[in-house]
Parts: structure tokens; sequence; C-alpha cells
């Protein structure tokens, strides 16, 4: 029996070598959008590094314009995990599960930002009424739903609020969109302006932030929910909440500004929630 | 051609250089004109190829952005691509969809999205016919096309400020060397000119040397290299030693004139000598005679004291005449007493009647010196004895008002030549034939600064010489 055992799994094994050495030939795929700081060079190779590093795998690091598209390629399995949003992660909240939220500033959190020209004397959302704005991407929760939520509590909508609203697909688009007088005001990541204040002051000084919105969960790594059990996706959500422990995830963090990845449940993104269901008129 | 007269009496060592200077700076203009045209060309063909790689390289990634209307991206490619030229260059383009209205600006404060695109597209040209205006800002624009339609259009402003300015320091220093060049190639010339006419200069300095005595250049200055030039200096030495030996024969036939008016005077000299010898024979006949007779002798010896004492006149007469030692003497009453008694005995011989009138105070006279006045005075009386004819009349005349010693001389005889009246009034050459009588006259008047006047009226010539009254000591 033993020896029966054994040969199967043996057999198994020879049968099964080949897929390994396959699944270890194919690339970690991990989605990023330009939705956080815009194609930065040095901190996609040092993510890559890191994450290729503590999970022994090659990395692979794939960017779409698009909250959408990431969905979709995460979805359909184009790629095996991502950094994304709390807005899709809860548009999808069946079919993706949580891989560890970052943590900014000593917690999970962030919020969004209305912004405006530097030498706007606007005050709050109410007086951006009939001018342009700048939005994020649609499924932005930073840089779209906060704002939309907003509107859609005093019966408005972007379309009949303001003159004209863009989609610039990036939060620093937003901030230069806004900065340079494309657009009157602008719904913004608070990370991303922070970070921006920090390491491009001239850009954030031509704008001036009108208004916060309460803390909300901060954007979150995912992978599809029937995936959780790979050992890949295990590795990988290891990798990422032992960031804060491995030398070149310290390096990765820093050029973020973040202080670590840690495990999180869903009730994170209630704020989130909350307002998605202000939007849907709920 | 009056404001030519003081180029024209400029020295030509002056007015070569300038005109060399004159045509460096008509080189230097046209030159100018030359370098700044093709500059001008450069920087055409320089902004037309901005323009046109400006608005092709954005048609091209603008075209689906712009059929989409996507704001943001035409925003994106635009801000990205002023970046990207430094903003130096390009100081605004707008992109205007389909309808005309502004897509987007690389200054959307200028150009904010949604309005009117037709006024940012004032005087803009195609991006090929951008030309320098010297207007600082150009303005392009162009359609923009997306598979083979258009989609939009594209008008930029571009900032030529720095070629403006490439162009003024060009011209400024255009203008600088052009002007350095040229004084420079001026003083070139001026020396270059100067050294080439140094021996006309060296010419025209000997020949105005001494008070017109020209005198001749030394061989050692004939510049050789020049065959010209040294034959024209040779030629002048030439005519230096012809002029001198002129110069000297007119001097040998002044001195010689004194000789032949005295040798004019001789046959009747020879009569006022004989005609006392006949009386003071006869009168030694009669002493010889009446030896006995005192009162006889003592009459006949009073004759013949009177008659030798006119023999002595005449014969001092004579003598002060010819004496060569009478430089710096004055002239007195007494020469012209002398002029009478050997000009007397020709006016008896010719029968002519002698009016004589001397009329001048001593102190006019001794403003004169004597020889030369003698020898006007005597030369014209000979002319007018010569010209009266038989049983004319001569007059001589000395007066004097404040400030001249007139001497008037006249005869009845007929009118002068012409030729005379050239030997005697101007100064060129002598006319062939005659003597030289009447030339040493107006010679003598012309070195004593005085003046000749012939005048004719009544049948009467008369030559008047006016000699200034300026102290003695003429020789």
């Amino acid at each position: 029996m033993h020896t029966r055992r054994s040969a199967m799994l043996a057999g198994a094994a020879f049968c099964a070598a080949p897929m390994v050495r396959a699944q270890g030939n194919v690339p970690f795929r991990f989605a990023l959008t330009p939705v956080f700081l815009d194609n930065d060079a040095a901190v996609i190779s040092a993510l890559r590094t890191a994450l290729a590093e503590a999970m022994a795998s090659e990395i692979e690091l794939v960017q779409r314009r698009t909250y959408q598209e990431i969905t979709g390629a995460l979805l359909d399995g184009s790629v095996d995990a991502a950094w994304t949003c709390g807005y899709p992660y809860l548009q999808h909240r069946d079919q993706l599960s949580l891989l560890g939220v970052p943590v900014w500033r000593g917690a999970p959190l962030y919020q969004s930002y209305l912004i405006v020209a530097a030498d706007d004397d606007a005050a709050s959302l109410a007086d951006l009424k009939g001018g342009t704005h700048a939005f994020s991407d649609p499924d932005s929760n930073s840089g779209c739903l906060v704002t939309a939520s907003d509107l859609a509590r005093i019966g408005a909508s972007p379309d009949g609020f303001f003159s004209r609203s863009i989609f610039t697909y990036g939060h620093r688009n937003v901030v230069r969109a806004v900065a340079g007088g494309l657009t009157r005001s602008g719904s913004v990541d608070g990370y991303v302006w922070e970070v921006l204040n920090s390491v491009e002051p001239d850009l954030t000084a031509r704008t001036r932030v009108i208004s916060r919105s309460e803390e909300l969960g901060f954007p979150p790594f995912v992978a599809r929910s029937d995936r959780m059990e790979e050992i890949r996706i295990t590795a990988c959500m290891a990798a990422l909440q032992g960031l804060a422990t491995a030398d070149k995830g310290q390096e990765v963090l820093r050029l973020l500004f973040l202080d670590a990845v840690v495990p999180a449940n869903r009730a994170l993104f209630d704020g989130i929630a909350v307002r998605m269901a202000a939007l849907a008129g709920g | 051609m009056i404001a030519m007269q003081p180029f024209r009496n400029m020295p030509v060592t002056l007015r070569v250089p300038l005109i060399t200077a004159a045509l460096m700076i008509v080189l230097g203009l046209v030159a100018s004109q030359s370098v700044l045209g093709a500059l001008d060309r450069v920087q055409d063909a320089r902004m037309s190829e901005t323009a046109r790689l400006h608005v092709e390289g954005l048609s091209v990634a603008l075209g689906p952005s712009v059929l989409r209307q996507d704001v943001w991206e035409v925003y994106d490619i635009l801000d990205r691509a002023r970046q990207a030229s430094d903003g130096q260059r390009l100081l605004l383009t707008v992109v205007a969809d389909e309808r005309g209205l502004v897509l987007a600006a690389t200054d959307p404060r200028r150009a904010p999205v949604g309005v009117d695109a037709a006024a940012f597209g004032d005087g803009a040209v195609a991006p090929e016919a951008v030309r320098m205006t010297g207007d600082p800002v150009l303005r392009v624009s162009a359609p923009l096309q997306y598979q083979g339609r258009t989609v939009g259009g594209i008008v930029t402003e571009l900032d030529v400020t720095d070629l403006l300015a490439e162009r003024w320091q060009m011209t400024l220093w255009l203008l600088l060397g052009n002007a350095m060049a040229t004084a420079l190639l001026a003083f070139g010339g001026w020396l270059a000119v100067a050294h080439i006419l140094r021996p006309v200069g060296a010419l025209a300095q000997a020949m105005d040397a001494s008070g017109g005595a020209p005198r001749p250049i030394p061989t050692a200055e004939i510049p050789h290299g020049d065959p010209g030039l040294a034959r024209l200096i040779e030629t002048y030495n030439q005519m230096t030693t012809a002029v001198e030996e002129r110069a000297e024969a007119e001097r040998r036939l002044a001195d010689r004139e004194r000789f032949v008016s005295l040798g004019r005077l001789s046959s009747a000299l020879a009569h006022e000598v004989n005609n006392p010898l006949g009386g003071l024979l006869n009168t030694a006949d009669t002493i010889r005679t009446y030896a006995d007779r005192p009162d006889v002798v003592r009459q006949s010896a009073e004759l013949m004291q009177r008659g030798l004492a006119h023999l002595r006149d005449v014969t001092r007469a004579m003598l002060d005449q010819n004496r060569l030692d009478r430089a710096g003497q004055v002239l007195r009453p007494e020469d012209f007493e002398d002029l009478r008694l050997l000009f007397e005995p020709e006016a008896h011989r010719r029968n002519l009647a002698l009016a004589w009138e001397v009329q001048a105070g001593a102190a006019a006279l001794t403003s004169q010196p004597a020889a030369p006045v003698r020898q006007v005075a005597l030369n014209l009386l000979l002319n007018a004895a010569a010209a009266a004819g038989p049983n004319g009349q001569v007059g001589l005349r000395v007066s004097n008002d404040m400030d001249r010693l007139c001497i008037l001389v006249s005869n009845t005889g007929s009118a002068m030549s012409e030729a005379d009246l050239r030997r005697l009034l101007a100064s060129g050459p002598l006319p062939p034939g005659g003597g030289v009588g009447l030339r040493l006259v107006h010679d003598i008047v012309s070195e004593l600064g005085g003046t000749l006047h012939h005048d004719r009226a009544d049948g009467r010539t008369m030559i008047r010489v006016a000699l200034p009254m300026m102290g003695v000591g003429h020789a």
C-alpha cells in the first residue's frame, strides 16, 4: 500500500513535474494602474524586484490605463493580482478578495481631496457649479465616487452640475489639469496629492485643497477569490504583507511613502460602500 | 555742382582715400544687405521647418484624441510637447475640434476649453508660408488631418524674439565690422596714395619754392620705379635749368641795355662834344692872335672856361649813366638835369620840341633809387623820341602825390604798335623782333612795385609810371 501510494505519488510527481516547471517559468503577473504614481520607473522597478525576491518568482508588472481594464484582466485571469481601488473591489466584492491594504501615515486609510487652482476663491463644492471638473477614473473612489456621491446627495450629477467634466485617468493628471487651468476643479486622491506635495511641490503649489472627505479604506491589493488558495497567490500575499520586513520591500515602501501592507477585511471599505449606495440613490 | 567745389579743391592725397572709403561703404552696404538677406532666408526656412515639424508631429499624435474629443489627452499631448520643446519657441498651441471650438491649449487660461478658436487664428499663416515679419510672435495655423479627413485645426504661436535679437546682433556686428574695415582701408588708401604721390608733392613744393624761382629736384628724390613720374621730374629739372638760363640772359641783356641807350645817344653826344670843341679852337686862335690884348685874352679865357665846363658836365652825365656802382644812391633833382643834358642833344638832332617839367619835390625823389629810375626815364624818352618823328614833341613830367612818384613821358608821334605795348605792359614771352628796352622798363617798374599805364589821346601817346614811395634801398 505504501509502495502503491509511493508509486502513485511518484507518478503524480512525474506527471506534475513539467507542469510545475512550466508554472515556474510563467511570470507572476501583477497589475498596476497609473492612477497612483504616474509611470514612476523607480517605483515600478523596485516593486518588481521586491516581489520577485520575496516570491522567488519572476514578476511581470502589467500597467493598464483604467481600473476597468485592470478589473477585467483580473477577472478573466490575464493577471494574477492587482493593486486597485476600494471602489472596483466593492463593485466585484463577490469575485475578489483582499491580499492586503497599505498603511499610510499609520492607518490603512486615506481621503479624497477636492482641489481648485491656487488663485481660485471657491470655498466648497457648491462654489464650483458651472465650472469644468477633472475626475481621475470613473471607477476611482477618491477620484470620482466621492464627488459624484456628494453631488448625488444634493440631487445633482456631475454632467448637470459641471459645465464639462473630463477623466484624466491619473490622480497626478487631475492635479496637472487644475494647476494648468484646463479645468477649474478636480477630484484627487489625498494620498497622491500629499505625496506630490512632497516630491513636486511646484505642481501642488498651483492648487489648493478646498475640501477633504472622511477617511476611507486605502486602495487594496486584490486577487480573484477562487484563486486565493493558489500557492503563488498566497506567496504574493505573504510577500506584500512582508514588505515592511524585507530590505527591498522597505525600499519600495519608502518610495511609495507607505508604512507597510497589512491584512484587512471588507469592513474597512464600508465608507466607500456608503458612498456607492448614495450614488445609487440609496 | 557747387557742393562738389570744395571736394574738387581738396588735395588728391585726400580725395582718393575719400573715394576709396565711399566705395568701401557702398560695398559694405551691399555685402551687409546680402548677408542679412541670406540670414532672413535661413531664418524663414528654419521657422517654416520648425512650424511644419511641430504641426505634423502634433497631427500624428493628436489625431485619435481629437477625433474622440478627449480633452485631457489633447491637453496632455500638448503639455508634454511644450515641456519637451522647453517652451522656448512655442508660446501657445491651440487645438480646435471640427466646429472650431477650443478642445485644449497649452495655456488653458488663455484659450479655455469650448471657446471659439477663430480669435487665435488672426494673422496666422500656413507652416510653409511662415516668414520673419519683425513681429516677435508669429502665428501658424494648419488643419488637423487624421485618417484622410480634417478632424480639427491647430494654431500655434511661435516666439521669434531670439531670432530677431540674432538678426539685430548680426546687423550690429556687420555695421561695426564694415565701419572698421572701411576706416582701415581708407587709412591704408590714404597712406598708399600719399606714398605714391610724394614725388608729386615734392615737385609742387619745388615749383612753389623761393618765390617763383623754381629749384631742381635732387636726383636721389626721383622715383626711378615710376617711369612716368621720373620723366616728369626730369623734364621739370630741365625746365628749371632753362628758366635759370633765361633769367641770366635777361640780366645780361638789361646790363647791355644801358650801353645800348648810350649808344643810341652817341651821335647826338658826339655833336654835343664836337660843337664846343669848334668854339674852343676858335677861341684858342683868338688868344694866339690877340695875345697882347689882355681884355680879349680874358674874354676868350672865359669863353673857353664855359665850353670846357659844358664838356665836363656832358662827360660826367655819361659816366654817371654808365657807372655800375651807383647801387644804393637815391634819386635827386640833379639826376633829371643829367638826363636832360644827355637827351637834349638827341632831341635837337631829331628836331624835336622838348617839354621838360620836374615838379616833384626832393623828398618824393629821394624815396626812389637813382639808377633804375634814370634807366626807366631814359628808355621811355629814347622810345618817345624815336616815335615822335621829325618836328614832333616829346615831354617829360615828373610829379608826386601823397604816396606815389609819377613820371609821365609823352610824344606826338604815331600810336605804339601792339608788339611794343605787349613788351611794355605784359609779362609774357617777348614777341619776336624789336629790342628789349620797353621790356626792361616793365621789369624794373615791376621790381620797384610800381605800375605802368598807357594812354593815347589827341594824337599824343602817354606812358605813365607810378612808383610807390616806400623808402630807399631798392637795388
